[in-house]
């Protein structure tokens, strides 16, 4: 698809230190400005992404402070949403000047829907020369750019295959960075190549999932590393090769979970991509909660020698002072007020008498009255704050007007333009726009979106409940604009400021890898994809729930829990992984012979000693996992098979001394076990298993039979 | 804003290419990319010499404007490189001197005896008549010429001050001598400066005296440069300790002198030291009246008055200080990486040309500065 030739900049024609460069090593870069993504939704509905300001800076001031200091020569800024505005700042800004580090073009893609579309409308532009760096314009670092360029020069030396490397760095104790995409990533230890990539489920959702590497990938590798605790901040340096590898397969869409995971499993290609390790910082904005996060680590200079009194901007003034203030000139503080830690303040604002300010960023040329609190909290430039209002941990975007008495609870969002009267209260997570979204000139991706947006639309109202009778706004519902997969509520809360820690899921602490599938899976078009996905899903939960009930049978027995703490994470196991009781036997069954086949392979204790030691002391779990007949002989005919399945030395004393246990301890009664063993399977396997079994149940009866004529 | 100013003035090419490297240069110096006060000084002094040769004026005043919105946009762009703003001062002042000169020339020549009184006290008051008489000379003598003389004046001011820089070490090094005695404790908090490093290895060298030498760690942003210095005495076979910034004050009753360097000296004699903990030793050092060194090339002087020493003091970043963690239970931390030493805590200065007290160090200043030119901003000018 071709689309309309960008204007382009020209710079200086030759600049002393370039001449002497050769053209292949012009160090390219192409910067994504769309995320195709929503989640900034409803302000991305008037402005994009990149040119939304963080601490009062552009997000893409970052991107193109990060390319100068890395020596780019050229950039490259693909522009699909308001592509004009992204236009307008790059002719009116510093980057344009004749004596800018490097030539910048702007290229517009207003068809590209995705990363592979932007690739492949490269490849046909034919404008990359060599290796290029491939980053998205929301990207913030202060990565020493030298070294990542040399891990790669070095890997293209050893490597003939190689043909991407990508940066990663390593994430802290909470992840708040990483609640978006999280991956797994497989390394080979000693040269850092990924061996495999596996995108996880979302923590909100309480999904869990495996990494099923096909055993051929692991070829050559003396050892390697499963990595999850990577923050994947889509810093890329790519060989040309890799326009061309989106050309060649169309059906590629997203960067990592396409072209990542389709290069490194394919055999035909055989193609190899790095990652290159960091401990710097090295983050994406990519959700309300990583600019939040991003935010407070900037104004706490944790991403030093990038911090805000560097002025990256031209027309800056901002000054330093002591507990990370940062003030530009001319803001006109109220002698009363107070302003705390971690602040930055732009100039021409002015702030009134009694008012607290800690922990935010406000912009320029604001009004801030008298008596207002203000914390954790996000005021973009022009914006006009009422008396007595109190705005927590929320972010109000340019030219917005708040009246007197206004109280923004957690995680509201105020849109550009909007109006609230005096004395309104706004709940948490309330999102804000001056017009209806439609109107704004969103862009549908689906038809079915479309269709539910015009529903809306004909339901939508001027919000006067929340904004008051002289506001100006409207609600915007994010549940259309959020991920479709998912639809359980707890993923709603993700996409906003809130921080819940109670409601995330911060688990980490499981990888099951499946090994048993040995299949060789090609690359397919789109829709076999979603197939093969749909089986891999169904089959995973069931093993994923044997492999995890097992381990907490283990877990309960090595650490001595009592009885119901057993039963109560069995219980919940099951229930979030929506199992039945079948299941729940055949795991703990499991777990429990294999405990008796520990003790016997030690020689701790003898067989006897063994099962009734293990089966006397949770046994008693069978109560709460069968309730009827029915399920007491399918128990019964589980412990059979899976006697035959540990290979015992002496199967049938095991068979007997655990029947025998549950007999003694009321978990079976004796009808029952009559019952079983009228049915039993009469199949081969079973036959040196039931031999001391049939002794046991003959003996039975015949005692059965002995106290009936004593009573006669 | 500047930049701006610039071309808007010279469109043509040769302009262009010093706005290249002015912008460069700024753009360095805001992401810190230049580091330590010899190397800001002889990169300002590189910059400035094609600036003086692109530059076009009509009158001299004309370039001492540019000159001076030049090193303003260079101190706006990394505030604490005081250097950068020294140097340009520097030059500022050999170029008034030499309008001085022109002036006093042009007044003798056209006045009587009684006349060279009333002209000096105009000098002195500097009066805004000296523009007018700017004209005057100019429309007295070829006016290639000057613009020639003035070109070439600037530019050997600017090689005599690289010279001078360069040399820098030279000058201190034959007092060093003097000041060291034999089987003497030393101790120096500032082990990235490499003033000092020259200054100890030459005292052992010329002198072949036996002293040691205490290094403070520096932690967390100095550790690296502590090992390393140490390293390289010991390369010289002096005896070196480096020894934790909390055992400072349990070893100070044991050591003779504390010699410090320095990263800008101030003109009320006080000085900001290139990293932090400086004060705290000096404090010390004060308190078991042990004598305090600082050793600082003339390029180091700064015409500046701390009045808010905050401002003057340089702020790192906090990963250096604690592992990164979430920024809603995070202990907040500040990471202070220059420091400033109050006059009253440093004995005496050791300069290129001399000791001084710190009381005296006003008066080299202003023999090396003009009080027009304190602030280039146009503002406070």
């Amino acid at each position: 698809m071709a689309g309309k030739k960008g204007q382009k900049k020209s710079g200086l024609g030759n600049h002393g230190k370039n001449s002497d460069m050769d053209v292949e090593d012009r160090l390219q870069a192409v910067v994504l400005t769309d995320s195709y993504e929503t989640r900034f939704m409803p302000l991305t509905a008037v402005k994009p992404r990149c040119l939304l300001p963080l601490a009062n800076v552009p997000l893409i001031e970052y991107t193109l402070e990060f390319l100068a200091k890395a020596g780019v020569h050229e950039v490259f800024l693909i522009c699909s949403s308001h592509a004009n505005q992204i236009n307008d700042y790059i002719e009116n800004s510093k980057w344009n000047l004749p004596w800018s580090p490097f030539k910048i073009t702007t290229i517009m893609s207003p068809e590209a829907r995705c990363t592979g579309d932007v690739m492949r409308d490269l490849d046909n532009r034919g404008i990359i020369t060599g290796d290029f760096i491939l980053v998205s314009g929301d990207v913030l670092t202060n990565i020493d750019f030298s070294k990542m360029l040399e891990f790669h020069k070095k890997m293209h030396l050893q490597d003939k295959d190689h043909i991407s490397t990508m940066c990663l760095s390593k994430a802290s104790t909470y992840p708040k960075t990483r609640t978006i995409e999280p991956a797994a990533f497989v390394l080979d230890k000693s040269t850092s190549r990924c061996i495999y990539y596996q995108d996880l489920p979302l923590p909100s959702s309480r999904e869990k999932t495996s990494i099923q590497i096909d055993p051929e990938l692991l070829d050559n590798v003396d050892e390697f590393v499963i990595r999850n605790d990577l923050i994947d901040c889509r810093i890329d340096i790519c060989t040309s090769h890799v326009p061309l590898i989106f050309q060649e397969n169309f059906d590629y869409q997203s960067l990592r979970t396409d072209f990542v995971k389709g290069v490194i499993s394919s055999d035909i290609l055989g193609k190899h991509i790095y990652a290159y390790l960091t401990d710097e910082y090295a983050v994406r904005v990519e959700s309300w909660q990583t600019y939040d996060t991003i935010s407070q680590d900037f104004l706490g200079r944790w991403c030093y020698p990038l911090v805000l009194d560097s002025n990256i901007q031209d027309d800056q003034t901002y000054s330093y002072e002591s507990r990370h203030i940062y003030k530009e000139k001319d803001v006109v503080l109220a002698q009363s007020c107070k302003i705390g830690k971690c602040t930055a303040i732009g100039s021409g604002t002015k702030i009134g008498e009694g008012t607290k300010i800690e922990n935010s960023v406000i912009g320029r040329n604001c009004q801030i009255g008298e008596n207002i609190r203000i914390k954790n909290s996000f005021i973009w430039d022009d914006c006009i704050i009422g008396n007595n209002s109190i705005i927590d941990h929320s972010l109000i975007a340019s030219n917005a007007t708040l009246g007197s008495n206004v109280r923004l609870n957690d995680g509201c969002i105020i849109g550009f333009n909007v109006k609230i009267d005096d004395n309104m209260d706004l709940d948490r997570n309330t999102k804000i726009s001056a017009s209806p979204l439609k109107n704004a000139g969103s862009r549908m991706y689906d038809n079915e979106s479309n269709e539910q947006f015009d529903q809306d639309l004909d339901d939508q109202t001027l919000a006067v409940s929340i904004v008051g009778d002289k506001g100006v706004g409207y609600i915007y519902e994010s549940e259309v604009s959020d991920d479709e997969d998912s639809s359980t509520e707890a993923c709603k809360e993700i996409n906003t400021l809130s921080n819940q820690l109670d409601e995330l899921y911060l688990s980490d602490d499981s990888i099951s890898s499946a090994t048993k599938k040995t299949k060789k899976r090609r690359t397919m078009s789109v829709n076999s994809i979603y197939t093969d996905r749909e089986e891999i899903d169904s089959e995973f939960e069931d093993e994923d729930f044997e492999k995890e009930g097992i381990a907490t049978v283990e877990r309960a027995m090595e650490n001595n829990h009592d009885l119901d703490t057993a039963l109560l994470e069995l219980n919940t196991l099951r229930m979030s992984m929506n199992v039945t009781y079948h299941e729940v036997r055949i795991a703990t069954i499991t777990a429990l012979l294999r405990r008796v086949y520990h003790f016997i392979a030690t020689q701790t204790l003898g067989p006897k000693d063994a099962v009734v030691k293990v089966f006397n002391q949770w046994g008693l779990l069978f109560k709460r996992q069968a309730f009827d007949e029915e399920e007491y002989i399918d128990l019964m005919n589980i412990i059979m098979e899976k006697i035959v399945e540990q290979s015992f030395d002496k199967p049938d004393l095991i068979l007997f001394s655990a029947l025998v246990s549950l007999y003694d301890n009321d978990i079976i009664e004796e009808d029952v076990i009559y019952k079983w063993w009228d049915n039993v399977s009469t199949d081969p396997r079973y036959d040196e298993v039931k031999k001391l079994t049939v002794k046991w149940v003959e003996w039975l009866q015949n005692a059965d039979e002995e106290s009936s004529s004593e009573e006669e | 804003m500047s930049s701006q100013a610039f071309t808007s003035v010279h469109p043509n090419a040769a302009t262009s290419d010093v706005n290249v490297t002015i912008d460069t240069f700024v753009a360095k110096l805001k992401r810190r990319q230049v580091q330590g006060s010899y190397a800001i000084a002889l990169e300002t002094l590189q910059l400035l010499m094609r600036f003086i040769s692109a530059a076009r004026w009509n009158h001299v005043n004309d370039l001492i404007e540019q000159i001076r919105d030049l090193g303003n946009s260079l101190e706006k762009a990394h505030p604490t490189a005081f250097s950068c703003g020294n140097v340009i001062r520097r030059i500022l002042a050999v170029l008034r001197d030499e309008v001085e000169e022109d002036t006093m020339s042009t007044t003798v020549t056209s006045t009587s005896v009684a006349e060279p009184l009333i002209s000096s006290m105009f000098n002195l008051l500097q009066k805004p008549e000296q523009p007018h008489q700017n004209r005057k000379n100019s429309s007295g003598s070829s006016s290639m010429k000057t613009k020639t003389d003035y070109r070439q004046v600037a530019i050997q001011g600017i090689k005599d001050l690289i010279d001078e820089i360069k040399n820098i070490d030279e000058g201190i090094q034959q007092i060093a001598i003097d000041l060291i005695h034999d089987h003497e404790i030393l101790l120096t908090p500032t082990p990235d400066s490499k003033t000092v490093l020259k200054f100890l290895i030459t005292a052992r060298e010329r002198s072949n005296r036996t002293f040691t030498v205490l290094v403070t760690e520096g932690f967390p942003n100095n550790t690296k440069n502590a090992h390393e210095f140490a390293k390289k005495l010991a390369q010289h076979n002096i005896e070196t300790l480096v020894v934790p910034d909390s055992a400072v004050f349990a070893l100070m009753s044991r050591v003779g002198k504390v010699i410090i360097g320095t990263k800008a000296v101030f003109v009320n004699g006080g000085t900001i030291s290139s990293n932090s903990g400086v004060s705290s030793v000096c404090e010390c050092a004060r308190e078991f009246r042990t004598p305090v060194f600082a050793v600082a090339g003339l390029y180091k002087l700064s015409p500046l008055y701390p009045f808010d020493v905050e401002k003057f003091v340089e702020f790192g970043g906090s990963q250096r200080i604690l592992p990164r963690m979430d920024p809603r239970k995070r202990l907040d931390t500040v990471n202070q990486i220059t420091d400033y030493v109050p006059p009253e805590n440093i004995d005496i200065y050791i300069t290129n040309v001399g000791g001084f007290n710190p009381s005296f160090i006003y008066r080299i200043a202003w023999d090396n500065y003009k009080q027009i030119d304190v602030h280039l901003d146009k503002n406070k000018a």
